[in-house]
This record gives structure tokens, C-alpha cells and sequence, in this order.
């Protein structure tokens, strides 16, 4: 190494910050620039406007045509600002929790999962709404989302449309092989779907979501529900009573459903991506899936159209009910909002009943207000939904949501995933949940 | 190395080891370049074909569809633009800090050079999972979750052992009295810094730039951390949610994948020779 | 030269080190560099070490619990699976690549036609981003369309999906990994044998040794750096591995990283083990490091 005593050296080394100067300040630029512009994530709240925070709109543009109305009937007071949020719902509620954490953030309307408004209500960052609505509004409305939006005697979510588990059925191959119509019980369903894909030559029977994600959980429950048993003894609050024959029974016949053949093993990888395009071409005789599957079929390359479908309730162990796990989506209102008032004639306004009926033509949706389930137009418009009103009034149930259901959800993900593939038994499963669970409900105290 | 002996049995083996040789190495290639053209035919064939069983080998029909889906999404494009700036700034940031600390390792003497070294290097040994935790509360708190700032940060911290100690076998190269030279020549400081120094300098700062852009263009364990949506995410975080996320056919992933790797593999294939000989300078000299 | 280990920044010897003008500017020129290292990565992981004391969430500073987190990381499930899965593949991803990659870089050390070709061959999987080929492999696997989930069933090797079985996944992750990586150890343990001078094998073959005594008098010892630099950087990458599993296994591979992830930003009860687990991996790694510098006497290319 070269000794540098003229002083020579400290002169080149610092020269080198002329061509990286240059750099440097591109660098400083851009990273100012860059913090300055993605610091604030796209907001648009600040004063004088109500953000509403939601998924990407339908193709439709259902709900974006229905805030340009609002915002014309309110033109010169507020204006509202549909801010797009992940079409991932997990993403989508990673990004508000952070949010809230973070001390509240700009948003005051939350379109949110139906199973966020008691985690939020529990960390109070929504706002109580039973002033607004109160249990006379509320009977209008289906009453699972209800009570899945209630904590602790309050209510903290107006409900905005819902989903139920269905049964698919491909009726035309069911007459071909001598059935007149959809199985009502699991041992018929599994007995129809062998029987039916080997006579026609279909190559599955049965599909279903199976993979270890929430609907995963959707899926198990009904069959642990429809034998009986269930996870907490209050949909929201209560003991853990998983640890149940019926509720063993339930992962039994779920696991039967591979062991017996009717539905390939591949289903305990499979989310609702997976299935449908193989439903729709026509590979499998029967399906579990949410409601909106009904209005894709016929459409795009797939094969199989809407006449040769039914669509029937969850099928049951005899002697028990059939359930139905609910989805669907609500609204909230962000406790730290400075527009009170204005967020909520902005819910009330997309809740009333135009609003709904609106929807329902546009996007096809399944509102939560009972009598839009009944009106001719919609029923035209929606031809599952005169099936869709049965199920989601009798039959629906919310999944258990708690404070901490994140965790719990994860505990369910993976055990009734171990279940179905046989890695566990199910008299191993619902112990493992019920200890786990249990700890994690003794947290929420 | 094949002998040389002279004798016919010799030639035989020799022959038969060429051959062989050569066997070998259209397999390794063949299995190294595969999958990318497996998911590129995936990418180009009908829906139908792409679920066909027993799967085809040579695409029969061929379709754009899944191409034109991708580099029309909306999503795919944001993810493309975030992904560049990224890594384009990390690049730019490291060089900078990098070239600096560079060329005082590589060429000028000072006492604890070799803690400086081992506390640099010691970071390409570091589990980066191990401080995603506490680092995602500081961000929270300074507010720079979900921003570029807060993946362009680590990228910068993690990508520096890389480019400096690339830099440094660089430098390391150019003649020690070089800049000496210049002067005596009669060009001032600044003068031979810019004739000299940087010409020669240039094509390892180049390669090294490469380097370490692909090294934070394929980030992805901060960028799923700290970046949650759109406007932010790039590629890498993008596309393993295709599939379920934001599109519902494997054949748009396929595309999206193929797409997102064709330019590196293009930029590695064309500057293979000085990347090849920048990662082996690092490993031998340095 | 004095061991200053402990004294990061050079407290000591002042006047020498800051009187001098070139050295002043030699630390301001590494001071950036080092200060971004120390803010970003060095005092996190002691904010790390502090946060798995204590019973915090991701939104409150909670109180100091001692080694609860490490007693609840040791006795879940979850983690042994995460760690066993990790060393298993840690060994084999860094046997098989040393192995298949010495063989390679023995075979192409000389010069033959294509040899472009040969390199770009080796630079293709090394320059996808390690989640697209996950991405890419498991389309590969995916049932109904992938490739190699076909092949497997047909030729008897797996009788249902290898994205459903833990076993499989990892046995297939293992091979991935092998795939991806072992074109790179052949491209440094080449760098490393091109550096041997032809004339010892010469010499050696002069002397009567056959393939096998030059390959390991001579080939091997000559190779040791290189090899251990190599091995080293392989299997702290191995055991630090999450982009391949998390992608590849969508949530059903398990690593000792992964379960650092699913811990601090999945879930909400399982901060604090997370937390444990991640000083847990810092400092494994850690020890490996120390093992392969200390015991089996790896140069720190700092020396010189």
C-alpha cells in the first residue's frame, strides 16, 4: 500500500465525491421525491372529504356509480373518495390493522370482511353505531351478519352483502346417472358423486376448498356444524366446544370425502382459484363454493352453462341442519374519524334500500336487507337468490369471531388441513383446538 | 484435463471422453434452461390446453391471451415500475456509499481496516428475518411503512457487503500509482481522477452495478414485510398472489413469471462475461 | 496491527488515527457505510434481543417475562417442525451442491468450444428471483397442469400431490434449491481450481500419482479456501432460507424463518415466540459462522 504523506491521497480519495456527487444528489432526489409521494399512500382524506376504504369495484362499477350519485346529491358540503384498497382481504386487513396501530389513519368509511368488525370493535377502532341504528333497523336486516357484527350488547357494522357456502350440482349428469335430484346428506353426496362421475365419465366427483387459508375453515365448519358440533358456544363469545363427537364426526366425513374417492386428494390444496375453472370445463360432478360462481358459469372459454347447474343447500348429517359458513362484507366507521356525521349519511345512504336493489341488478349481489331478497325484480336478476335468502336465513352462520380470531383462524387453517389429509385424526384435531383455542380465548380477557 | 498421450488407446478413451463431455454438458445445460421454457410454453398455450392431461410437450395451441392479460393489468405494470425503482435507487445508493468506503479499504491505509472489513462482511452472514420485527415498529413509528423508503433502506444495508466488496477487488486492480502518474504528466488531481480513475474504474462499477441491482430487484422478504399494497409492492410480491390474488389462471402467473425473469436473463447472458469474472474476482482475490 | 475488536470505531489511539489528515478521511469515507449497517442492522437485533424479554405485541411495549418466549418457542410444534425441516435441508441442499458442483467445475475446467454457452447456462437460474422459480417450479407441481407432478405419478414416484405432502414438499424443495444454486458453487469452486497452476498436476503426473491421489493431495487442499468460502455462504443461506418455502409451499412448507414471519406479522398471540425465534436463528447463524472461521480455519478475506 502506498504511503501518502503529500496529502495526495486524502485529495483523490476525496475527488471521488465528484462523479458520485452527481449520483448522490440524483439519489437524494429521488429518495425526497419518493418519501414525499408514497409517504402519505394515495390519500385523498383531509378536510371536507369522507374516504371510503375498499377493494378494487366489480366490472360494473356497482358501487363507484352509486358514490357519484351520493357525491352529486351532496355536492358543495362533502365529497366522497373511494380509496382503493388490496383485492386480497388478508392484505387488505393487514394494511388497516397497520393503520390503526399507526394512531388511526385518514380513513372514516371501512368496507370491511365480515368478520373484521368485532376484531376492530375489541381494539376500539371503530365506532359504536347503535345511536344510528338501532334494533329496529337492524330486524330489517338478515340476522347472521347481525350477530356477527355485535360485540359486547353494541352493534359496530351495518351489513352490506353476503355470501353462503352452496351446493353445485351438474344436474344433467346426476339424470344421466338415474338421480332425480341433489343429495341432502353427506353419505348421499359422496355415494352420488361415485356413482354419477364413474358413469358418465367425469373425472371428479366432488370439489371443495380444502387448502389450509380461511376458506379452508369456511369449508370444515359446515361439515362440523352440520353434524352438530361447533367451535364456540356463543358465536362470538362463550366456551370452546370443539372437543366433541359431533365435531369429531364432522372432520371424519370430511376426511371421507378424499378417503372414499369422491373428491381427489388434490382438494386440501385447493382455494376457490383451483376449483372453479375445473367445475366450469365440466370436470366434476358436484361443488362447494360461494354464491357468485353461479353468474360466471356459461361465460369466457368454460364449458358448462347455467342450465345444466343446481344449486341446493349444504347437504347434512340426518337429524342435524343444514349450515352455511357466512362471507360477505359490512360497514364501519372509523372511531377516530372527524366527520361523524357525514360518514354516517354516507352508510346509510349505501345501505338503504336503492341502494341494495341497485347492486343486486348491477353486480348481482346478495344484499343484507331480508325484503330486497324478495323483490321480483332482484329475484329476476339473481336467479340463486330466492335459494340464497333460504340459506342465508336459516342456515347461515357466522364463523366464531373473537378479538383475537386472526390467531384462532390460524390454528383452524391448520388443523382441519392436517385433518383432511389424514396427518392427524380428527379425535387429535379438535383436541389440539380446543386447548389452543382455549389459551387464546383466555387471552382476550 | 483429457491425456495426451499418443498411444491409440489412448485416442480411443480421449475420443470417447470428448464425446461424453460434451453429453454432459448439453444435459446440464438442457436441465439449467428447462423450466423457463416449460412455463414459457405454459404461458403461450389456450386454457384448455394448459389443463390437458396428459400434458403436451410442444405447445399445440397457441395463444396470446395470457400475455396481453398480464402486460395489460394494471397491477402487473405497478408492480414493474416499483420493483425498477427500487431497485434502481438501492443500486444508485450503494454505489455511492459503497464506492466511497471502496476505494478507502482497497487503497488507502488506516488502523482497524480489518474491523471495518469483518463488520462489513458480517452483514452478508446476517439473517435478515431475525430483525423484521423490531425494524417494522421502527418504520410504523417514523411512518415510512408501506413507502419505498422502508424497503429501499434494508435492500441498501443488505446490498452493501455485495457491491463493496466487489468495488474493493475492483479498485484493488487498477495500478497502485496511478493517480501519481497522472500528475506527473501534468494533469491536476481532479483531471486524473476523471481521465484515468474512471475509465479504468468504470466497467467493475458498471458490473457492479448489475450485481446489485439484480440482488434488489429479487428482494423479496422486506418487500412482503413492510409493503402491502399496489402502489408499493413490486414483482417479486406480486406474483406468487397471482394465481389466487389478482388474476385467476395459472397461465397469466406463468406469463407474469416468464416476463419479470426474460430481462435479467437477457441482461445476465449479455454481460455474462464480466459478471462471471466480477463474483469470481470477489471470491479469489478478496 | 492491534486487535481492536473491541473498540468498533477506534476510540482509542486518537491522536494518531484523527491526527492524520489521510486516515481522517479514510473513516469519513467508511463512516456511511458503517453508520447505515449499525442503524439498520446491528442495533435492530438488539432491539430484537430486548423485545423477546418481554411480552410485547407488535403495538405495545409489554414487560420484561424473562425466558417465557423461549420456553413457548421450544415446546411449539410449529417451530420444530420449522427447525427440523430447516436443518434437514440446510445438509442436504449444501451436500448436494458441493458435490454435483465440485464435479461440474472439475469437468469444465479447460477450455473447449461453447464454453459461453456453458456459462450462460449456469448464470440462467441463478438470475431468477428465488420466488419467481418457486413460483415457476410449483406451477410445475400444480395438479392437473404441472409437468413434473405428472411425470412423478407415471413413473410411480408419488401417489398423490407433492403440494399436499410435508415430506414431499421438502424432498422437492431440497431439489429446487439444488437446481437453482449449484451452478453458482460450480462457478466459485472453478474460479477457485482455475487459480491451481497446471504445472503441479504436471509435476504430480511426472511423478507417477494417478486421478484420484491428484485430486485429493492436491486439488483439494489447494481448493480449501475457496471451498470453505463457498460451503460457508451456502449454508447460512440455506438455514436462513424463506423466500423458496414460503412461495413454493404457499404456507405449508415450514422454516425456522418462516415461523419468524408467520409469529411477528401474522399473527397476533405469537409475537413474542416469533421474536424468540428470530435471536434464536441470529445467533445459530452466528455460531456456524464462528465454527467454520475458528475451527475450520476459513480466511476472512479481510486479512491481509
Amino acid at each position: 500500500m502506498t504511503e501518502r504523506n503529500d496529502g495526495s491521497g486524502v485529495r483523490a480519495g476525496r475527488r471521488i465525491n465528484r462523479r458520485d456527487f452527481l449520483k448522490m444528489s440524483g439519489a437524494g432526489l429521488a429518495g425526497a421525491a419518493l418519501l414525499g409521494a408514497s409517504g402519505c399512500g394515495g390519500g385523498g382524506g383531509g378536510s371536507g372529504n369522507i374516504v371510503f376504504s375498499m377493494g378494487p369495484d366489480d366490472p360494473n362499477k356497482s358501487f363507484t356509480k352509486l358514490i357519484d350519485k351520493f357525491n352529486k346529491q351532496h355536492k358543495g358540503e362533502f365529497q366522497v373518495v373511494h380509496r382503493e384498497m388490496p383485492t386480497d382481504t388478508g392484505l387488505y386487513f393487514d394494511k388497516l390493522r397497520t393503520e390503526f396501530q399507526a394512531g388511526g389513519g385518514e380513513i372514516d368509511v371501512i368496507g370491511g370482511d365480515v368478520i373484521w368488525p368485532i376484531q376492530f370493535a375489541a381494539q376500539g377502532w371503530v365506532q359504536d353505531l347503535s345511536d344510528n341504528f338501532p334494533a329496529s333497523e337492524q330486524n330489517k336486516f338478515l340476522p347472521a351478519p347481525i350477530a356477527a357484527s355485535t360485540y359486547e350488547g353494541a352493534i359496530y357494522a351495518v351489513p352490506w352483502f353476503e355470501d353462503a357456502g352452496l351446493l353445485y350440482s351438474r344436474s344433467d349428469l346426476l339424470e344421466q346417472a338415474g338421480y332425480s335430484a341433489p343429495p341432502e346428506t353427506w353419505d348421499e353426496l359422496k355415494e352420488m358423486a361415485l356413482k354419477t362421475s364413474q358413469d358418465t365419465g367425469t373425472k371428479y366427483g366432488f370439489l371443495f376448498q380444502g387448502r389450509n387459508y380461511e376458506g379452508g375453515v369456511c369449508n370444515a365448519l359446515e361439515y362440523i356444524r352440520t353434524h352438530g358440533g361447533d367451535v364456540l358456544s356463543d358465536v362470538t363469545s362463550g366456551k370452546v366446544i370443539i372437543d366433541s363427537p359431533e365435531a369429531a364426526a364432522g372432520l371424519e366425513t370430511y376426511r371421507s370425502m378424499i378417503t372414499s374417492g369422491a373428491a381427489p386428494q388434490a382438494v386440501s390444496n385447493y382455494t376457490e382459484t383451483e376449483g372453479d375453472p375445473l367445475f366450469e370445463n365440466g370436470d366434476s360432478v358436484f361443488f362447494r363454493e360461494w354464491p357468485g360462481v353461479y353468474g360466471d358459469l356459461g361465460s369466457g372459454d368454460f364449458k358448462v352453462k347455467q342450465e345444466q347447474v343446481s344449486v341446493s343447500p349444504i347437504p347434512v348429517d340426518p337429524g342435524n341442519q343444514s349450515s352455511s359458513t357466512l362471507g360477505g362484507w359490512t360497514f364501519m366507521i372509523n372511531a377516530q374519524t372527524d366527520m361523524p356525521d357525514e360518514a354516517w349519511e354516507f352508510v346509510k345512504f349505501m345501505s338503504s334500500y336503492e341502494s341494495f336493489k341497485f347492486r343486486a341488478i348491477e353486480g348481482g349481489y346478495i344484499s343484507a336487507r331480508q325484503a330486497i331478497l324478495d323483490d321480483p325484480e332482484v329475484q329476476k336478476a339473481i336467479p340463486t337468490v330466492k335459494l340464497a335468502k333460504d340459506v342465508l336465513l336459516d342456515y347461515a352462520t357466522s364463523r366464531p369471531v373473537t378479538q383475537f380470531y386472526g390467531d384462532m383462524s390460524l390454528e383452524m387453517q391448520s388443523q382441519f388441513n392436517d385433518a383432511l389429509t389424514g396427518d392427524v385424526t380428527p379425535q387429535q384435531a379438535v383436541e389440539t383446538l380446543q386447548k389452543n383455542l382455549t389459551t387464546i380465548m383466555k387471552q382476550a380477557d | 484435463m483429457a491425456s495426451a498421450t499418443a498411444t491409440e488407446k489412448g485416442a480411443g478413451r480421449s475420443a470417447l471422453n470428448m464425446v461424453l463431455f460434451y453429453v454432459f454438458l448439453v444435459i446440464f445445460v438442457f436441465m439449467s434452461v428447462f423450466p423457463l421454457l416449460w412455463v414459457f410454453k405454459m404461458s403461450i398455450v389456450t386454457k384448455t390446453e394448459l389443463y390437458a392431461t396428459p400434458p403436451t410437450f410442444l405447445p399445440q395451441n397457441i395463444s396470446g391471451a395470457e400475455w396481453a392479460q398480464v402486460l395489460g393489468d394494471s397491477t402487473f405494470q405497478k408492480a414493474l415500475i416499483n420493483s425498477s425503482i427500487i431497485a434502481g435507487v438501492t443500486t444508485v445508493i450503494c454505489l455511492f456509499f459503497g464506492s466511497i468506503a471502496a476505494y478507502a479499504i482497497s487503497r488507502l491505509r488506516f488502523r482497524f481496516k480489518g474491523t471495518v472489513m469483518t463488520l462489513i462482511l458480517a452483514i452478508s452472514f446476517f439473517p435478515a428475518v431475525a430483525i423484521i420485527a423490531p425494524l417494522f415498529i421502527q418504520y410504523t413509528q417514523l411512518g415510512i411503512i408501506d413507502t419505498y423508503a422502508s424497503v429501499i433502506i434494508t435492500d441498501t444495508v443488505f446490498a452493501l457487503p455485495l457491491t463493496i466488496w466487489l468495488l474493493v477487488a475492483f479498485f484493488r486492480e487498477l495500478p497502485v500509482d496511478l493517480e501519481d502518474a497522472a500528475r506527473v504528466d501534468g494533469a491536476t488531481t481532479i483531471q486524473a481522477f476523471r481521465k484515468v480513475i474512471v475509465p479504468l474504474a468504470a466497467p467493475g462499477v458498471f458490473t457492479t452495478a448489475i450485481l446489485t441491482f439484480i440482488y434488489a430487484w429479487n428482494e423479496f422478504l422486506f418487500a412482503n414485510t413492510f409493503l402491502f399494497d399496489e402502489n408499493t409492492q413490486p414483482v417479486t410480491v406480486v406474483i406468487p398472489n397471482f394465481a389466487t390474488i389478482y388474476t385467476v389462471d395459472y397461465g397469466a402467473q406463468a406469463a407474469a413469471s416468464v416476463i419479470v425473469t426474460v430481462p435479467l436473463v437477457i441482461l445476465v447472458l449479455i454481460f455474462q462475461r464480466r459478471i462471471v469474472s466480477g463474483l469470481t474476482a470477489g471470491a479469489v482475490k478478496g | 496491527m492491534t486487535t481492536a475488536s473491541t473498540e468498533k470505531k477506534g476510540r482509542g489511539w486518537f491522536k494518531e488515527e484523527f491526527g492524520n489528515p489521510e486516515r481522517r478521511a479514510a473513516y469519513y469515507m467508511v463512516l456511511p457505510s458503517l453508520l447505515i449497517i449499525m442503524v439498520v442492522a446491528f442495533f435492530p437485533i438488539l432491539y430484537g434481543i430486548v423485545l423477546s424479554l418481554t411480552d410485547s405485541t407488535v403495538t405495545a411495549f409489554g414487560s420484561f417475562v424473562g425466558l417465557e418466549n423461549y420456553t413457548e418457542m421450544f415446546q411449539d410444534p410449529d417451530f420444530r417442525v420449522g427447525l427440523f425441516n430447516t436443518v434437514i435441508f440446510t445438509v442436504a441442499s449444501v451436500t448436494l451442491e458441493f458435490v454435483i458442483g465440485l464435479a461440474i467445475a472439475l469437468a469444465v475446467n479447460r477450455a473447449f468450444r461453447g464454453r459461453g454457452l456453458v456459462r450462460a447456462a449456469i448464470l440462467v437460474p441463478w438470475a431468477f428471483p428465488t420466488v419467481i422459480s418457486a413460483v415457476m417450479w410449483r406451477l410445475m407441481f400444480q395438479p392437473g397442469i404441472g409437468i413434473f407432478q405428472y411425470l412423478a405419478e407415471t413413473i410411480g414416484l408419488v401417489s398423490g400431490p407433492v403440494l399436499s405432502d410435508p415430506a414431499l414438499l421438502l424432498i422437492a424443495a431440497t431439489l429446487i434449491d439444488v437446481w437453482k444454486t449449484t451452478p453458482f458453487m460450480a462457478l466459485l469452486l472453478l474460479a477457485g481450481l482455475q487459480v491451481i497452476p497446471g504445472e503441479v498436476y504436471e509435476a504430480a503426473r511426472v511423478d507417477g500419482a494417478n486421478v484420484w491421489q491428484r485430486f485429493f493431495r492436491i486439488t483439494l487442499p489447494l481448493l480449501k479456501g475457496a471451498i470453505l468460502v463457498a460451503v460457508l455462504f451456502r449454508t447460512l443461506d440455506a438455514y436462513r432460507v424463506y423466500d423458496l418455502f414460503w412461495a413454493f409451499g404457499a404456507r405449508e412448507l415450514q422454516s425456522l424463518s418462516t415461523y419468524v414471519y408467520e409469529g411477528v406479522r401474522i399473527s397476533q398471540l405469537q409475537f413474542g415466540p416469533g421474536n424468540a425465534a428470530a435471536v434464536f436463528i441470529f445467533v445459530t447463524a452466528f455460531l456456524i459462522a464462528l465454527f467454520f472461521i475458528k475451527v475450520l480455519g476459513m480466511q476472512t478475506s479481510a486479512e491481509e
